[in-house]
């Protein structure tokens, strides 16, 4: 069992979770998620857990946290969860990115919610000199963020539709600005669809090494329904599991955005 | 827990026999099954608990040709419930036969084959196809399925058809045949029935209850394929009613099915009439249901001093 140590509001319908834990199978790497049960103890009600993608990991004081957005039922029942209160977790599941001693120059895409997963991932990628990304609606819904990114040391870019901070629009937007000033030698994103549509189309393009986590409704997490099928770039008729193949998947590897 | 109560549990017997031809006798060591579709093809599971604890094991669907399912989203949730549209999703017989049997063979737990068809012809070439798999135990003939066009459920709503079908893979495959009920029907003893007279040698119901779920922000359907097939606790009392009904008037082995999650439920089910149970959609939500709903049904034996599980099939009535 895990027990929440912390679940506090950090942004508007933002959250951020903090679990301790016993033992885990074994130590999630950055862009795994971990599957919760929501609904209150013997409830069917909601039935399905619901996938979080890891925000952080500490292995000395055996804790894992994640940052959620509250958008339907599940959400807003573990947003009510108190400290103290135990949670039902499966994990770590999935895909993770791949950091092969990564060097060089490397840039993290994040838009809305999707930015949660690359800051346990920026703080693994240690050699390499990273530029950071961030984008969603409101500077409010990436304060949190900003300053956690902004407390590894890194070049933080920000940028909101509603606020003039950067600029005026999209991660996109503003990543896009850079990539005619720079190229990186690999892009780590996740975000909303069309936003890791785009960074792919001009990653390949510019023939750029990348890696996108995708977000895609699932059912079990374990590679047994086949709810989250991505359907394969390069092989016809094959799809890959974003539970189990995913939700890392590297440049080109799935049809993305359609 | 002591010694002498872990013991206890152990002498219980939980198997059940599913066997109505004596030239295909079949006793499970407990009446758990997997339900088609909710376990892959079995590795999946395998990383939570070793599945030949279960009674058997019935593969995700195959087809003649692959498939790549229908478009996603693929599932909904519901009240106690899922609406999923998977669409059969699968790497078709040749490959089934190739890449997936082989590991079956491992298995130490009968193991089922669960076919669909988008054509009576499909169900017949598939029934060829794996009359010589000697890693099966039998197939599965899903006359069931909601989420494919023009097939699979149409062919389980009419007693006449179920009956052509399944005595005509009567005829090629000589195994052990279950045949897989649809709910979405006025009176499911009528195509249970036919499945009987054509030489059935069990009838596995339900499969799920056609349903749909409108997104209200978008204000369309939340499925890609608008329509998708209802299962989980919400149809638990559905799937209860048709094994009682049809318990009643069937001599072959019923294998109840619909929203089991616990012992309990699995207690419910055989006081209804099922001789062996699918467990399916709690599968996705607790990969290590299995090994927990034994438990559960342990210890309802131990509270009801029963001795042998079987002796509760039908007792309701």
């Amino acid at each position: 069992m895990f027990e929440i140590l912390s679940n506090k509001r950090v942004g508007p319908k933002i959250y951020h979770l903090v679990l301790s834990y016993e033992q885990l199978p074994q130590n999630p790497e950055p862009g795994q998620f971990f599957n919760i049960k929501v609904a209150k103890k013997s409830s069917s009600d909601p039935l399905l857990r619901r996938p979080f993608s890891l925000f952080d990991f500490d292995e000395a004081d055996k804790k894992i946290e994640f940052v959620y957005r509250v958008v339907g039922r599940g959400t807003e029942i573990l947003s009510e969860s108190k400290t103290g209160e135990k949670l039902d977790v499966l994990g770590p599941l999935g895909n993770p990115f791949s950091l092969k001693d990564r060097k060089g120059l490397v840039h993290l895409i994040g838009g809305g919610m999707g930015i949660a997963p690359l800051y346990y991932l920026s703080k693994k990628l240690r050699n390499s000199i990273q530029k950071v990304f961030l984008g969603a609606g409101t500077y409010e819904e990436l304060e949190f963020f900003s300053k956690k990114f902004k407390g590894l040391d890194l070049d933080v870019h920000l940028a909101a539709m509603e606020e003039k901070l950067e600029i005026k629009g999209s991660a996109l937007v503003l990543w896009l600005n850079y990539l005619q000033q720079e190229t990186p030698n690999f892009v780590y994103s996740c975000g909303p669809e069309k936003m890791l549509a785009a960074v792919e189309k001009e990653c390949l393009k510019n023939n750029i090494g990348g890696e996108l986590s995708v977000e895609k409704r699932m059912g079990c997490g374990i590679g047994v329904c086949l709810s989250c099928s991505c359907q394969s770039k390069n092989e016809e008729n094959k799809n890959k599991r974003a539970c189990v193949e995913g939700p890392v998947f590297g440049m080109g590897e799935v049809v993305i955005g359609e | 827990m002591n010694n002498s109560r872990e013991r206890n549990k152990n002498s219980f017997d939980l198997s059940v026999n599913i066997t109505s031809d004596e030239n295909r006798t079949l006793r499970l060591k407990n009446p758990l099954i997997t339900a088609s579709g909710t376990c892959g093809n079995g590795k999946e599971l395998a990383d939570f608990y070793d599945i030949n604890k279960l009674g058997a094991f019935i593969t995700k669907g195959i087809t003649v040709k692959p498939q790549k399912g229908n478009q996603t989203p693929r599932i909904a949730e519901t009240a106690s419930g899922i609406i999923n549209s998977i669409g059969l999703e699968n790497p078709g017989v040749e490959e089934f036969i190739a890449e997936v049997l082989p590991e079956a063979e491992e298995y130490e737990l009968p193991v089922f084959a669960n076919i669909s068809g988008y054509s009576e012809e499909d169900f017949f070439f598939l029934a060829d196809k794996l009359k010589n798999c000697s890693e099966l135990s039998g197939i599965e003939i899903n006359l069931s399925c909601p989420n494919i066009k023009g097939g699979g459920m149409v062919f389980g709503t009419e007693a006449e058809k179920v009956f052509q079908i399944t005595q005509k893979v009567r005829e090629i495959y000589s195994g052990y045949i279950i045949v897989k009920l649809t709910p979405n029907i006025t009176d499911i003893t009528e195509t249970a029935l036919a499945a009987e007279k054509a030489g059935a040698d069990a009838v596995a119901m339900i499969n799920t209850l056609s349903a749909m779920k409108i997104d209200i922000n978008q204000q369309k359907p939340l499925l890609a394929n608008k329509f998708g097939g209802l299962s989980g606790p919400a149809v638990k009392p559905v799937a209860v009613k048709m094994v009682y009904q049809s318990f009643e008037k069937l001599n072959i082995p019923i294998i109840g099915l619909g929203g089991i999650t616990s012992g309990e439920d699995v207690i419910e089910f055989m006081l209804a009439g099922a001789s062996a149970v699918g467990i399916g959609t709690i599968n996705m939500i607790d990969p290590e249901a299995g090994l927990r709903i034994l438990r559960e049904i342990k210890d309802y034996l131990a509270r009801q001093d029963i001795k042998e599980l079987s002796s509760i099939i039908g007792a309701a009535h």
